[in-house]
């Protein structure tokens, strides 16, 4: 079966180490930068991210997220970079077009922004098995039903985007085209769309009745079949996390007073 | 329990009923006609019932209503009483009443929950919402995946299992929660016939554990072997609940859609009744019957086979999906116009084949000739007008708000006027049985008839050639007759048909060519007698005999019997 989550388990030490650990990273990544607001400490971030996601052996899987986003981050340097409003020294030029300073440092801000979310969740999301982080979440009080809900995704839409193969078959095989012109195509679109659409629902009340005979939403208190050890340093990781969120808000307080 | 629930139980004296009907009657919202209408049973604990009728009789209705499905989950007009282990269905929650009544339903695949990501998990499922303690869960998994013989796969994804393990695993999910009864809503009705096999095995093991169980089902000889009453519906009433061998010997039996076993009907042709006027319903009882009684032992003479002009001409076909995986491995093969029926297990490449025809796929190398011309030079649309194909679930090509407009889809695709294209499909929906339903939303259909439109859709657009991917899935006895005189009258009127399909009985009634496949390749190709006579063939393709020719191998015929009335024939 085709599979839509980016995890993979290579056996790293990463993989191992507890999702909230991971989620502790994420939060002190994205937030203390921005509290602090200094360029820098963007970098620091972004480069503790390569570092972790390099130990986790997965910094090549990041690489068409990177590309993927530098697409955006170039149409952000160039709107901003020639047409920020604040824009009052020229930095360089390239032919006709003038470049400036303040614009391209906005910019910046917000690629490097980008960049440092985009990485921290990378470490999260390539080393993390979803199934386990969901149960995780469950045990600490999440509500089961979206817990339901956010893993079944992952093996739903599979599922759907199999469907949506036979489905083409099918009405292909009543002579309908679905290749050719923006019109032929728009044509197809209707014929094709509500057979996924009304079959997932039809799946999705038989999926609840199967849910409801095996007792889900009965209200009594879960059990599981596994507990999840804490890796060797995940306390210290997380505390120290905390408390570099906790040092940022008391600095910027400080400088505030 | 409470005082006043133990009182039902109790009425019902001598034995301890552990699932108690009183006058049932429910209708669904928005529907007038009664889907239950006054049931009146109990089941005793450790008691096998199988629950039989025509589609449309109640059948899965009943089997929610032991749940509390019906009226909790689908509300409408309640009214009478059921209880099952002294829990009344209409008001204790199904999050409840799951403990003492387990369902597994037609559909192995939506069963799964889909949250958990192997087999293992997917059995704990249940049991973590109700709490069971974590060593006691571990215990109870590997005894119910131990039980049904699907311990090896519990760290696979449940959702690449093959169809006859997913089921297992289904039931397995409900066993883990030690309900008093099982309910299983035709839990075969969908698998091939190896499948089949091994969720009939996995019911045989819980039945000797000692499980009260409820199954509805369409394969009567299975019934007959398994079951210690039959409840009988027809339109939401209870036409009877006995022994099978007196409800298999009901005159009327017809009237409600139902065929007795084959052993059954050939008994009763034969006039070889028991001394309370009732017939055999196995094929050991059967035979006891018939054992000194003189038979003709001779094979039946060949029927002359009419061989047309070749409609596809198949050359050194090789096909994958990935190279280290080939599906079709060079393949030849000509069709004619002779009915011809594709047998054989999942993944045998039954499926790819036909996809192949309908030039759906692409040869990786070779060629398939349709009519002389060289399909792969032709698209899918092009093709659409002489090939038609009904895909297994109608549900993927659905789409239109009324039965007549989804029916002339097709014909209207291929280039047919409207008036011609009206014309066919009212013709296609006579043959189908759906005359009088044009106006209705085909998603207010049953399964069993969308399945109906899905072929009409199909037929309307006058094809040369008719693909069919398991027709007979979810059709009772009424439903595979239709579909046998589609088959016979396209074949009448000089077209192929050619289908795909599990149902071994259906395919020796209706299909002069049989081809058999497994792994790619081609295991046997003949007529059903030649086919169905080789049992080692059979074996190595997982595939089994129709039922008359299992009796007849009883008897130690030489000869092979397909159908009953070959076998009455030749008496």
């Amino acid at each position: 079966m085709k599979n839509i989550s980016l995890f993979t388990d290579n056996g790293t030490c990463l993989t191992k180490v507890h999702p909230f650990t991971k989620i502790a990273h994420i939060a002190a990544a994205v937030s203390i930068p921005l509290i602090v607001g200094r360029l820098w400490l963007f970098g620091c971030f972004i480069g503790v991210s390569l570092c972790l996601l390099a130990w986790g052996k997965v910094l090549k899987r990041t690489f068409p997220l990177i590309a993927f986003s530098f697409t955006i981050l170039i149409t952000i340097f160039l709107i901003h970079g020639l047409f920020n409003q604040n824009n009052a020294n020229v930095l360089f030029r390239l032919g006709p077009l003038k470049f400036y300073r303040e614009g391209l440092l906005y910019a910046l801000r917000i690629g490097l922004n980008i960049l440092n979310m985009l990485l921290s969740f990378a470490v999260l999301v390539l080393t993390t098995r979803p199934s386990e982080l969901v149960d995780e979440l469950e045990k600490r009080g999440f509500s089961p039903r979206f817990g339901y809900i956010i893993s079944s995704v992952f093996q739903i839409i599979p599922q759907m985007m199999g469907t949506m193969n036979t489905i083409m078959d099918a009405q292909r095989s009543r002579g309908l085209e679905t290749e050719g012109s923006l019109r032929t195509r728009a044509k197809a679109f209707l014929p094709l769309i509500s057979p996924v659409v009304m079959s997932s629902l039809i799946n999705t009340r038989e999926r609840a009745i199967a849910l409801e005979v095996r007792g889900f939403g009965a209200g009594i208190k879960k059990t599981w079949l596994k507990d999840r050890p804490r890796h060797k340093g995940d306390r210290e990781a997380t505390i120290l996390c905390l408390l570099l969120i906790l040092a940022a808000v008391v600095w910027r307080v400080g400088t505030w007073l | 329990m409470s005082a006043a629930d133990s009182g039902s139980g109790g009425l019902e004296g001598r034995h301890m009923a552990v699932i108690t009907v009183e006058n049932l009657r429910y209708r669904y919202p928005h529907t007038e006609k009664l889907a239950l209408d006054g049931l009146t049973f109990s089941v005793e604990k450790g008691e096998f019932i199988g629950i039989i009728g025509a589609n449309g009789a109640g059948k899965s209705t009943l089997s929610q209503a032991l749940v509390g499905l019906v009226p909790q989950f689908y509300k409408g007009a309640y009214g009478g009483r059921v209880t099952a282990g002294g829990f009344n269905a209409e008001t204790v929650p199904v999050s409840q009443m799951c403990r003492t009544v387990g369902l597994v339903f037609q559909n192995p695949f939506n069963q799964l929950s889909g949250a958990r990501d192997n087999v293992y998990e997917e059995v704990a499922f249940g049991m973590q919402n109700l709490g069971v303690e974590r060593e006691e869960m571990k215990r109870r998994i590997q005894w119910a995946l131990e039980l049904l013989d699907i311990w090896q796969y519990r760290d696979r994804n449940p959702f690449d299992l093959s169809g006859g393990q997913m089921q297992r695993v289904a039931i397995a999910s409900i066993l883990v929660m030690r309900p008093e009864v099982i309910v299983l809503d035709e839990p075969t009705s969908q698998l091939d016939p190896a499948g089949s096999e091994e969720v009939f095995r996995a019911v045989e093991k819980l039945a000797k554990s000692g499980i009260t169980i409820l199954m509805i089902e369409q394969k009567m000889e299975k019934i007959a072997s398994y079951c210690d009453r039959i409840l009988l519906l027809h339109e939401g009433k209870q036409i009877a609940f006995d022994t099978p061998q007196k409800v298999f010997s009901l005159d009327d039996l017809e009237e409600y859609g139902i065929q007795p076993p084959a052993f059954t009907r050939i008994c009763r042709a034969a006039g070889l009744s028991f001394k309370d006027g009732t017939y055999p319903v196995t094929a050991e009882s059967a035979a006891e019957f018939f054992h000194g009684k003189d038979f003709e032992k001779s094979r039946i003479g060949e029927t002359d086979v009419s061989i047309s002009e070749p409609f596809f001409s198949i050359q050194n076909l090789d096909f994958h999906y990935s190279p280290e995986a080939p599906v079709l491995q060079n393949l030849n093969l000509e069709l004619d116009g002779r009915p011809t029926a594709i047998i054989g297990q999942n993944g045998a490449g039954k499926t790819t084949l036909v996809k192949l025809l309908k030039g759906l796929l692409k040869p990786v190398s070779g060629n398939i000739y349709f009519k002389g011309r060289n399909i792969g030079e032709q698209t899918v649309a092009m093709l659409a007008g002489q090939i038609g194909y009904v895909f297994q679930n109608p549900d993927d090509q659905i789409f239109k708000y009324n039965v007549l407009d989804e029916v002339m889809f097709g014909p209207l695709n291929i280039g047919m006027s409207r008036e011609e294209a009206e014309e066919k499909a009212l013709e296609a929906l006579a043959l189908t049985g759906l005359t009088g339903k044009e106006k209705e939303n085909p998603y207010d259909l049953e399964l069993y008839e969308r399945k109906m439109a899905a072929i009409a859709s199909v037929l309307a657009m006058d094809t040369d050639v008719l693909i069919l991917d398991e027709p007979t899935i979810a059709q009772d006895y009424r439903g595979r007759q239709i579909i046998g005189n589609v088959i016979r009258e396209l074949s009448g009127k000089g077209k192929l048909v050619l289908a795909v399909l599990h149902d071994m009985d259906f395919v020796a009634e209706f299909f002069e060519r049989v081809i058999v496949m497994a792994h790619g390749q081609i295991l046997a190709d003949g007529n059903g007698r030649e086919v169905f006579s080789r049992t080692d063939l059979l074996k190595e393709a997982c595939l089994s005999q129709p039922y008359v020719t299992q009796l007849c191998r009883k008897l130690g015929f030489e000869g092979i019997y397909l159908t009953v009335e070959e076998f009455l024939g030749k008496k």
